[in-house]
């Protein structure tokens, strides 16, 4: 990069020469130059570390890639395998889907509520702004530390509270059955991020609305579902689509906080991510974990193409036609 | 133009790699005569106990010698292992690496560490300087491909002020199952329905597979025959056994107390929660250091039955010449001094580890440095080598205890029968054995 330095200094140079004796096309021509200069890292990075790694997946996964001794063309066998030879990549999708199924809804719900609850102008909005939305600064694996401390069965915080008011909590981490509903939980923790879009957007409802609903004697409930709901409805689908994708990519959560990292108890956090990670960097077996991302991505993309095609039915853009 | 821009700060970043390369190169290539050659050795020791251990061993060689010169690089528990595959398919790799002893043949298969069968030939002796287990787990069809440099073996501990307590004598280690068994419910303390103390837990410190090594000398695999043995009777028996005594605690007593004493808090054995445990020899350093004094006995495991035999299980780490290495015949100078006895005593003696040469293992055993405690602790260790079980992954089935053990984990929780669980294992490996093949 150093390099290039003089060489703009040069640039510059001509430049203020090519006032006088130059077109203005040249000038154009310099500028789009020095544009393309300035987006040069990210188009370096994006070719090298993206587009290049992502069409050698896509090649590799229909090899036998393991890194050092064979990159052999296998056809579809890596594909056959999944749907025929590998009960765990089944058992692996189906935690996976109940994890998007149940905290996707739940953290949009959980999120739209807070922003709510924050936007009716109680006193104080900016601090409990601040401490809701302080989990989703803190990240990663000293939070998923924490959480195993506080869901720990007879002396974590969350059974001793539970247990103030008569309910024996469960073994969150270790009784396969609750696992799943522990990371939710946990989950539901950081819905702050969210909560911070919701209300953005809360503030950008017209107070108008409000008031023409109110002379025509709407109850708050209605005010709600009538014009508070779907005046949001961009954000919540943006929030939808974002956070499916996010939670089909859970990976993290289970291999730090199951035993050893290999998604246990009885298999109850492998996740998709996780499998695939086993398999990549456990086992070595590259091409089979290229053909699982590959995989992955196209049901992702399904889903989300899904997403878009049922936005128009609930999606309520201000100043769009209404059918 | 763009392009030329593009491909010019590309040939930047390129040749800040290359140069930094060459560099590394330089330092590590034979240089002219009388130079020494330096070889890059990487361990994943950097802490504070082992990290001065190593460094010790690897400056004594080389005030040894004048013709090698061993430089260590520290990286990571679990990034030296991707960072070894990645520098081995770059064509640039270590010339020496400490590696899982389990997975030896794999790696030979995958062209990652190289054949030392040539250097063995010169130096016939060598291979008999290793416990022979540990010697076996290191071959591929055959031939060597790294040597192995410590071990560790499971061993019965117990508290000899609680089997006072208890009214047993102090000094009398249950020598059977059903003795383990009696005598460590003997041993519990409950207060109301709560548990302050537990005898013994057949799943902690060891898991199922130690217990059906432990039954017949055969765990999920049958070396001889080279196939799954899950589902054979005594693992069934093993398995029973096992859960059998887990629902005699019950879920919720054994969950509570796993998540209490979860990975990187105390053990429950030091913490006086627990009066017997199975763990690894150098379990003893928490007992030390941690243990304030307690009185304890060590002893082989129990026998499934009189006459069964006390089989134990163990593991243990190599070092290898990764393939592509720029200098094997200087590696494997400093492989034969790092297996040697005086570096392999040094190891053991300040680790308190026990290490794959046998003379040194036999030395350390009665080593001044040691509390009698400690050379109590090391000699049976020493003498438990003879009845440990290597259960080095088969070839044929890379990730099988993926596949077996979610299978136990719902064998003691109750959703399968111990039959069940380990029939669907043994059908899965077969199958993944079928694949592989």
């Amino acid at each position: 990069m150093i390099q290039m330095e003089p060489k703009i200094l040069g640039k510059s140079d001509i430049k203020r020469n090519s006032k006088h004796s130059k077109t203005m096309v040249s000038l154009q021509r310099k500028e789009g130059l020095q544009g393309y200069l300035f987006i040069a890292p990210w188009i370096i990075g994006f070719l090298f570390f993206l587009a290049g790694p992502l069409l050698f997946s896509l090649y590799g996964s229909f090899t036998n890639y393991n890194i050092t001794s064979s990159m052999d063309f296998i056809g579809l066998d890596n594909f056959k395998k999944m749907f025929t030879n590998d009960p765990i990549i089944w058992l692996s999708l189906r935690n996976t889907l109940y994890f998007v199924v149940v905290s996707v809804p739940l953290t949009t719900a959980g999120a739209v509520l807070l922003a709510v609850l924050l936007n009716q102008g109680v006193r104080g909005m900016r601090v409990f702004r601040t401490i809701f939305y302080l989990p989703a600064v803190l990240s990663g694996v000293g939070v998923y530390l924490l959480w195993m401390q506080l869901l720990s069965p007879s002396t974590g915080l969350v059974n001793t509270l539970l247990g103030f008011v008569g309910i024996e909590g469960p073994a969150w981490l270790t009784d396969p059955s609750w696992t799943k509903n522990a990371l939710i939980f946990m989950k539901m923790w950081s819905v702050g991020g969210g909560m911070l879009l919701y209300l953005a957007s809360l503030q950008g409802v017209s107070p108008s609305l409000y008031e023409a609903a109110e002379i025509d004697g709407a109850s708050t409930f209605r005010k709600f579902f009538h014009i508070t709901l779907p005046m949001i409805t961009p954000v919540i689908f943006f929030d939808l689509v974002t956070s499916t994708i996010g939670a089909f990519q859970i990976f993290q959560e289970a291999y730090v906080m199951s035993e050893s990292g290999d998604g246990g108890p009885a298999n109850s956090l492998v996740f998709y991510n996780l499998h695939m990670w086993n398999k990549a960097f456990e086992v070595f077996d590259m091409g089979y974990a290229m053909a699982m991302s590959w995989v992955l991505f196209i049901i992702i993309l399904v889903l989300t193409v899904f997403n878009l095609k049922l936005a128009p039915r609930w999606v309520h853009y201000e100043g769009e036609d209404q059918k | 133009m763009t392009l030329l821009i593009l491909a010019m700060s590309f040939s930047l970043i390129l040749t800040g790699c290359s140069s930094k390369e060459s560099g590394a190169n330089e330092s590590g290539s034979k240089s002219k005569n009388g130079e020494k050659v330096v070889i890059d050795f990487w361990t994943f020791w950097g802490s504070e106990t082992r990290r001065p251990i190593i460094e010790k061993i690897i400056d004594d060689f080389n005030k040894s010698q004048d013709k090698i010169e061993v430089k260590h690089t520290y990286l990571p528990w679990g990034d030296v292992w991707t960072k070894n595959l990645a520098s081995i398919a770059a064509g640039n790799p270590a010339d020496l690496i400490i590696n899982d002893i389990n997975a030896v043949g794999h790696r030979a298969k995958n062209n990652q560490n190289t054949n030392l069968a040539k250097y063995l030939k010169k130096d016939p002796a060598v291979k008999d300087r290793f416990f022979p287990e540990l010697y076996n787990a290191s071959l591929y069809k055959g031939d060597p491909y790294a040597l192995p440099f410590n071990t560790d073996t499971r061993l019965l501990f117990w508290n000899k002020k609680m089997f006072k307590e208890a009214g047993l004598d102090p000094n009398t280690p249950p020598k059977t199952w059903a003795e383990l068994e009696e005598m460590g419910k003997k041993l519990d303390v409950k207060k109301g329905n709560k548990y302050e103390r537990i005898g013994y837990l057949p799943n902690q410190g060891i898991g199922a597979d130690v217990w059906m090594i432990n039954a017949d000398g055969k765990g999920y695999w049958d070396f001889d025959a080279n196939k799954a043995v899950i589902n054979d009777e005594t693992n069934v028996k093993a398995l029973t056994w096992m859960k059998n005594y887990y629902d005699y605690y019950g879920d919720k007593t054994i969950n509570n107390f796993k998540a209490e004493f979860g990975e990187q808090t105390a053990d429950p054995f030091v913490a006086g929660k627990l009066a017997m445990t199975t763990d690894n020899a150098n379990f003893f350093t928490k007992i030390r250091d941690y243990g304030e004094g307690m009185e304890f006995g060590v002893a082989p495991l129990p026998e499934m039955e009189p006459g069964t035999g006390n089989e134990s299980w163990g593991g243990g780490f190599v070092a290898e010449i990764p393939k592509g290495a720029k200098h094997p015949d200087e590696a494997w100078e400093f492989l034969k001094y790092l297996t040697d006895v005086q570096a392999q005593e040094y190891w053991a003696v300040k680790n308190f580890d026990i290490v794959a040469n046998k003379e040194a293992a036999e030395k350390a055993s009665t080593s001044t440095e040691f509390t009698e405690d400690g050379k109590k602790v090391y000699s049976l260790a020493n003498e438990n080598m003879k009845q440990t079980l290597l259960t080095p992954t088969p070839i044929e089935a890379p990730d099988y205890i993926n596949l077996i053990q979610p299978e136990i984990e719902s064998v003691l929780l109750g959703k399968k029968s111990p039959k069940e669980g380990l029939d669907d294992a043994q059908k899965a490996v077969e199958e993944l054995v079928k694949n592989n093949k």
